[in-house]
């Protein structure tokens, strides 16, 4: 890194100031407030509008925390090479597989608007990926990526709408969320080896690093541990797990990513938005 | 294996338009998100903590109270950044008018206060802060909007209505000067 790019790093970093909490409730009552009346003006072209609301009440609230949780697990990826020995076959490996599937669940502490869902199913290819976001068994958002037109789709299947998004510019560069950038992340930092575990029936190996060049990003967590087990008899992994935390530990970001089906072939259809007639277009 | 990178943006879409609905969860979500952010960056303009609370606070419920009118195309972000800016110099144009017909003088001088436990910030931060307070504001506004909001030179350009050539010379400057100063005092 360079100076420059050194010096700008302390000014993101040491510029930064919290509320306290109180202060914190404090504005949000005084704001909540102003808003309230702003709304009391507006009852009478207001009525109709809650009737939708309410619908989208629930979808905001869904899509704020797949975002929150697709934004979380962006903050510790980035392109990096690989290294070790027996390890260094898991990363070719990871790197060779076509389609991955795996179960993702993710939380942020403090979460002031609770988890409102379980778990992910989320989907990649190459230049493709799908982010499915499960209630119990039922299917409730899905977002769909597709690096060749660089857009998002995000769709909620209980309120009927969708958001499209398109031309994101720095999409190629701070896009690898995915199991094998973590993968290839994992082996070029500085790790310990755990050596061996049963994880969900599988006899794995495991390495772990709380090295700050796994987050990679601009804004590296004050505290980082990750994990991951890799399958003694197939050498994909089997899960990984990941805590960080900011502001002395008062903010925590834990993941975890299992269930994976390796080398999969995904269709493109897969990653066709599913958009049923009716739904209601919110793009801006 | 790639996803693309603008959920972000989505997630304040989705944001926007519930909150020209008249959504309060949204608001107050649009509130968490960005509240530390802005906060950060009314500190660095420079302003004292009770000036960055204040104006912060004065953001937040012109927002709030212009959701009726509500209509942004653009970045939520960049719009909430440069409401914190443009309220900073109302302020500040106020307080040299005020200055001047007490006694005067030049523009107001300010110098940071004590560190208000209603804010939480480190000595690192603090020194960041004076260091800021000696740049002239144009390179401060561009160095803090630029690292701090992350926003591009030419939205900078047109929230200060110079061209773009302009706001990467104040970048270079401020940056320049604010690394020396750094540098002098470490």
């Amino acid at each position: 890194m360079s100076t420059k790019d050194r010096f700008e790093d302390i000014v993101r970093k040491d510029l930064e100031v919290h509320a306290g909490d109180g202060t914190c409730d404090c504005m949000r009552r005084i704001i909540l407030a102003a808003y309230g009346s702003t709304e009391r003006t507006k009852i009478p072209t207001f009525a109709r509008r809650m009737v939708m609301d309410k619908r989208v009440v629930k979808f905001a609230l869904a899509a704020v925390i797949v975002a929150a949780v697709v934004l979380g697990l962006f903050e510790f990826l980035s392109p990096v090479g690989s290294s070790g020995v027996v390890w260094a076959e898991v990363g070719k490996k990871v790197q060779a597989s076509q389609g991955v599937i795996f179960r993702a669940v993710s939380r942020d502490t403090p979460d002031p608007h609770g988890s409102e869902f379980d778990y992910r199913i989320d989907h990649y290819t190459a230049t493709q990926s799908r982010l499915d976001k499960y209630k119990g068994d039922k299917i409730i958002t899905s977002i769909y990526g597709d690096c060749n037109t660089k857009t998002t789709v995000l769709v909620d299947h209980i309120h009927k709408s969708f958001v499209k998004m398109a031309d994101q510019q720095t999409m190629p560069d701070t896009l690898r969320m995915d199991p094998n950038s973590m993968v290839q992340r994992f082996l070029s930092c500085k790790h310990k080896e755990l050596g061996e575990q049963t994880i969900d029936g599988v006899l794995c190996e495991g390495i772990e690093t709380t090295d700050p060049a796994f987050h990679g990003g601009k804004n590296p967590p004050e505290s980082l541990m990750a994990r991951i087990w890799v399958s003694v008899e197939t050498g994909y992994p089997v899960r990984i797990e990941g805590d960080y935390g900011r502001d002395n530990g008062q903010r925590r970001f834990t993941f975890v990513q299992d269930q994976f089906q390796w080398a999969v072939d995904l269709s493109s259809d897969s990653f066709e938005p599913n958009i049923p007639a009716g739904y209601l277009d919110i793009s801006p | 294996m790639l996803v693309p990178d603008n959920s972000r943006a989505i997630e304040d879409e989705v944001l926007k338009w519930r909150f020209k609905r008249g959504s309060r969860e949204a608001l107050s979500r649009i509130y968490e998100k960005y509240v530390h952010l802005l906060l950060s960056i009314a500190m660095g303009l420079p302003n004292d903590p009770h000036e960055a609370e204040d104006v912060v606070q004065d953001v937040f419920v012109s927002f709030a109270r212009g959701a009726g009118d509500f209509r942004l195309k653009g970045s939520l972000k960049a719009y909430l950044a440069a409401s914190v800016v443009n309220r900073v110099r109302d302020r500040a144009r106020r307080e040299r008018f005020r200055q001047n017909q007490r006694d005067g003088a030049g523009a107001a001088s300010l110098d940071l206060c004590e560190p208000d436990e209603r804010l939480v910030y480190d000595e690192r931060c603090r020194r960041l802060v004076e260091a800021l307070a000696q740049l002239p504001c144009e390179q401060r506004e561009v160095v803090v909007l630029k690292i701090k909001d992350g926003m591009k030179l030419k939205d900078i350009a047109r929230l200060q209505g110079v061209s773009v050539s302009t706001v990467h010379g104040r970048y270079r400057y401020g940056m320049d000067k604010l690394r020396a100063l750094w540098d002098g005092e470490v």
